[in-house]
């Protein structure tokens, strides 16, 4: 990873904060963590919290598990021998063309930044995946977290009575590569996990208890609990007693993954898939304060029948995302959600006897839409055959710190793991401006 | 490298030196060598809370006290017949006698074997048999430098040192990983974060040390048949931060190097020996394959066992062993043993190495001295002026979370009949009934976050205890054998409610916990069944029982 260490080992600006750390240590080492902790803060008085928490910003990653292909969607290369059989359309903004797999997204390129420049390097869905969730390479050392972490961090409330992330996991993406990554900032922030429905594990009560007798046990903890607490203030003790606070709250947000509450037209937009389904449900966890929900849609890995795998699949994700995109709008979140479709990587621009297309990481596409975003933009070119990137590359990283600046998180923040500050993004990360409003 | 760890990049440079000069500090001022360890302990950590003159708390009750020696020695909390028993008990030795009690205990096996087997495996590919392994070792109180040297060289031959190697053999994929997690768990450096840096005052001296160290594991691999093996060459190249290849010496962290004898091997010897790699690395029914003449592993072993002015070895272990009883390491974080992170009591750590030096790495001694000092019996509840102490004077106890093998153990204990539980078994049915609490406690552990340095508790946990129907079956049962079962044979209520404080929160209830208790039931007596199950829920899924304080 040569790029990444000429950028950031002994830069000048890194002197400057390594006389920041060095008299930190002098200090007390022991409170350098917690001092950053604003969770601990907050959950010791929850007024604190901060402004961007008030704004109540939001993601929704839709991640193409698998690896979507950039020709097939966001980056077509007609009349080239690796172009495939689709042809390019002309969307509603002119002089951007996509693929002709996605008409419904062509009509709304109007809220939607492509960019078509990402060299990731990492081509195995394990790595890959890792990298694009984490939004860096791992740290042998510190379990670092992925991006829905962070955001539930920077985004979340303490006390919130939603969950603040929420994955959807989807059954042919591989248990493996959608583990949650919290890392360093812990359980607390681990996803709420979907596994086999669309609704959360233990949200539900047992039926051997009734509902007062479940609210009124709680209480008599809590009872206990205060107690204990009296003279001892520690985080842990005070996160032990948030998470049974929030056990209600919870509770009641498991109609939030009901699609049932949502009227038939509602429902008849999005469609019957499971991914159309989900979507809406994202919707729903948005619109009542969850900061972060991925929803995945496999599987895109088609190192043979490319085109008939993209043709089932784009339809999916055009019309889901599509559906997604004008129901925030309508409701207004459009300009406090930010929409985003990901994966480990995209496809090869080649061409294999299976008709397939592999793992490719190279130079593929990434969009994103709405919340702080240049609608109408594409950052970043391929050359004639996708090969490679020809202008605007990025990694990672950087698009990670496009996304935070997107929605108001300052990607050059630490976290300070005991003597070693850990930024946001790795250092030297550039924001792609071309693409923010 | 993704992030950047700059302060770490310090380590090997200034890290001989502060170890050096703090050496040559022990002999000023310092208790001599043959005083008990706890009273060592207390002459350094009161010193430094007297000299900055900060208030600390008083120590802890006996209620506290057994209960928290026991957590930390047992690895669960007492019965109440241990409970009873330490608190009505007027001898005046009954600390240290309930410690050694402990010490000798089979539960306490268990528990360093727990403790072990998380920081050695950091959850992943632990066995049986690994476990099993580490089992027998701390029964025997096995030297640590000794179980170093197994987990490093153990020889494929012997039953038991072909376990040990599972350190080595669940990380041999990854070069990387096994320099990484020895140079971590073993020394208390995070080494890695020299791999890529510029040392601003000594260019490339860390990528030296990385490269270095990582030498000494370039040429392990496991073969097909699962056994670990090394090459006969091989060295390992880098390209300094001017962009020059270089190849690495074998260094260890304290600078010292190795230099292989030289050896003529043609470019046909390389092939075979290469070939036979491959097949050793293919084929389950190949021959053991032979050791080489020099083997990088056996030289680091070597270098790491020399007792230097820079025992990293020992100071890693008691400073992990420091961390774990007391709630923070002397080095806090545990992997940055480096001068610019010094320790909060340097001639504490300098003593105590030395003491575990002169007594051939016995791990048992250094828990005991540790347990027994005043340090360790504070009070963990702030009743000062203003705000707390710094948790580095350790003028307060800090409260712990359990690792989840402590709960789901706890937990068992908490709400089983305490009948079960009386005080004369004898040491071999105590031994097979642990064996087979720890058994059914993994399940359960399994589902509960190890605390690492920044945990929080997750609202996964509590939404597993409020409505999954395993914690009723497991904790909320009213068979017989059960809390929930004794407790519907008693009838004075009061008693009752005396009887579940004491199993769950090994204490009696204050009178408002009583009353509150008792109004509970009072309301709910058309449903007495259910209401007995949901008071006991509400002790079990207190801070009380999550946390050692």
């Amino acid at each position: 990873m040569p790029k990444n260490n000429q950028n950031f080992c002994g830069s000048p600006e890194h002197g400057v904060s390594r006389r920041g750390f060095l008299g930190a240590a002098t200090a007390a080492s022991a409170a350098t963590f917690a001092a950053d902790m604003t969770v601990l803060d907050a959950l010791k008085n929850p007024v604190l919290a901060g402004e961007l928490k008030k704004q109540q910003k939001h993601v929704i990653v839709l991640w193409l598990a698998g690896g979507a292909s950039q020709l097939e969607t966001w980056d077509p290369k007609p009349g080239r021998p690796t172009g495939g059989p689709f042809r390019p359309i002309q969307t509603s903004v002119s002089g951007i063309e996509i693929s002709e797999l996605l008409p419904k997204m062509a009509a709304r390129m109007g809220d939607t930044a492509i960019i078509r420049s990402l060299n990731t390097r990492i081509g195995d869905h394990g790595g890959g995946s890792r990298l694009m969730s984490l939004g860096r390479r791992p740290d042998p050392v510190v379990n670092l977290p992925e991006m829905g972490a962070v955001v539930a961090r920077e985004l979340g409330r303490a006390d919130s009575q939603v969950p603040d992330f929420v994955t959807f996991y989807s059954s042919t993406e591989g248990r493996g590569n959608a583990v949650g990554m919290p890392g360093f900032l812990g359980a607390r922030y681990a996803p709420m996990f979907l596994t086999e429905n669309s609704v959360p594990n233990n949200l539900r009560a047992q039926k051997t208890i009734t509902e007062v007798d479940h609210q009124d046990r709680a209480a008599l903890r809590q009872l206990l609990a205060q107690r204990f607490s009296r003279g001892r203030n520690s985080g842990i003790v005070a996160s032990h007693n948030s998470a049974y606070q929030r056990v209600r709250g919870l509770m009641a947000s498991e109609k939030l993954f009901d699609v049932a509450q949502e009227p038939a037209a509602v429902r008849a937009t999005y469609g019957p898939t499971q991914f159309g389904e989900q979507c809406l449900i994202a919707r729903r966890l948005i619109e009542a304060g969850v900061p972060f929900v991925k929803v995945g849609r496999a599987w895109w890995d088609s190192h043979g029948q490319n085109f008939e795998t993209h043709q089932e699949l784009c339809a999916d994700l055009d019309h889901s995302m599509a559906t997604l995109l004008d129901d925030l709008k309508q409701r207004g979140l459009l300009e406090n959600t930010l929409v985003l479709t990901m994966a480990e990587f995209g496809r090869t621009p080649n061409i294999n006897g299976s008709l397939g297309r592999d793992h490719f990481a190279n130079a593929w596409s990434v969009s994103l839409s709405g919340c702080g975003i240049k609608g109408g933009s594409v950052y970043g070119k391929t050359d004639e055959n996708g090969n490679t990137v020809a202008d605007g590359q990025i990694d990672a990283p950087d698009l990670f710190a496009t996304i935070y600046k997107a929605l108001g998180i300052d990607h050059e923040k630490h976290y300070q793991i005991g003597a070693r500050p850990i930024p946001l993004v790795d250092f030297g990360a550039k924001v792609v401006k071309e693409v923010l409003a | 490298m993704p992030t950047c760890c700059f302060k770490s990049s310090f380590i090997c440079a200034a890290l001989l030196l502060s170890l050096v000069v703090t050496q040559a500090g022990l002999a000023a001022d310092v208790p001599a060598a043959d005083r008990p360890i706890h009273e060592v302990i207390d002459h350094f950590v009161d010193g430094r809370i007297e000299r900055l003159n900060v208030e600390s708390a008083k120590q802890a009750d006996d209620l506290t006290f057994v209960r928290r020696v026991t957590l930390d020695l047992a690895g669960r909390i007492p019965t109440t017949a241990e409970v009873r028993g330490y608190v009505d008990s007027s001898d005046g030795e009954k600390k240290d006698s309930t410690i050694d009690r402990l010490l000798a205990s089979p539960d306490f096996a268990y528990h360093q074997r727990n403790e072990l087997d998380a920081v050695l495996m950091l959850g992943m590919g632990t066995t049986n048999e690994w476990r099993q392994y580490l089992l027998e070792a701390v029964r025997e109180n096995r030297p640590w430098k000794q179980m170093f040297r197994e987990m490093m060289l153990g020889r494929e031959d012997d039953p038991t040192h072909k376990t040990a190697l599972s350190f080595l053999k669940v990380r041999a994929g990854s070069v990387d990983d096994m320099t990484n997690d020895s140079s971590r768990i073993f020394f208390g450096v995070a080494i890695n974060c020299a791999k890529c840096h510029d040392h601003p005052l000594v260019l490339d001296w860390q990528q030296d040390h990385y490269f270095g160290f990582t030498s000494f594991f370039s040429r392990t691999y496991l073969t097909k048949k699962g056994t670990l093996a090394e090459k006969h060459g091989g060295e390992v190249k880098f390209k300094t931060t001017e962009g020059k290849e270089k190849q690495a010496k074998f260094m260890f962290l304290t600078g010292a190097t190795i230099e292989e004898p030289p050896v003529e091997r043609s470019a046909d010897q390389r092939k075979k020996d290469d070939a036979e790699v491959k097949l050793q690395m293919k084929d389950e029914k190949a021959p053991a394959p032979k050791a080489p003449t020099f083997s990088p592993r056996s030289e680091f072993v070597k270098l790491a066992m020399a007792d230097s002015d820079a025992p990293f070895l020992a100071r890693s272990i008691i400073n992990r062993t420091w961390a774990r009883l007391m709630g923070q390491g002397l080095v806090h974080p545990l992997d940055q043993m480096h001068s610019e992170n010094p320790p909060s009591h340097p001639k504490l750590l300098d003593w105590l190495t030395r003491d575990l030096l002169s007594h051939n790495y016995d791990l048992r001694r250094l828990v005991r001295g540790i347990v027994l000092s005043n340090a360790y019996a504070r009070s963990s509840r702030w009743e000062g002026e203003g705000e707390p102490p710094l948790a580095e004077l350790f003028a307060v106890a800090i409260v712990r979370p359990l690792t989840p093998e402590q709960y789901a153990l706890s937990l068992h204990v908490a709400t089983s009949n305490p009948e079960n539980f009386p005080l004369d078994v004898s040491s071999e049915d105590w031994a097979k009934r642990r064996e087979s609490m720890e058994n059914g406690a993994r399940g359960f552990a399994s589902k509960i976050e190890r605390p690492s340095e920044h945990f929080l508790v997750s609202v996964d946990e509590a939404l597993l205890f409020s409505n999954n129907e395993q914690i009723e079956r497991d904790f909320l049962r009213d068979s017989g054998d059960r809390l929930i079962g004794s407790l519907k044979t008693i009838e004075n209520r009061q008693q009752m409610i005396e009887t579940a404080f004491w199993a769950v929160n090994s204490r009696p209830p204050a009178a408002e916990e009583a009353a509150a208790m008792d109004a509970y039931l009072s309301a709910r007596k058309e449903r007495a069944d259910e209401a007995l199950k949901q008071l006991v829920w509400s002790m079990i899924t207190g801070p009380e029982l999550r946390f050692n304080y």
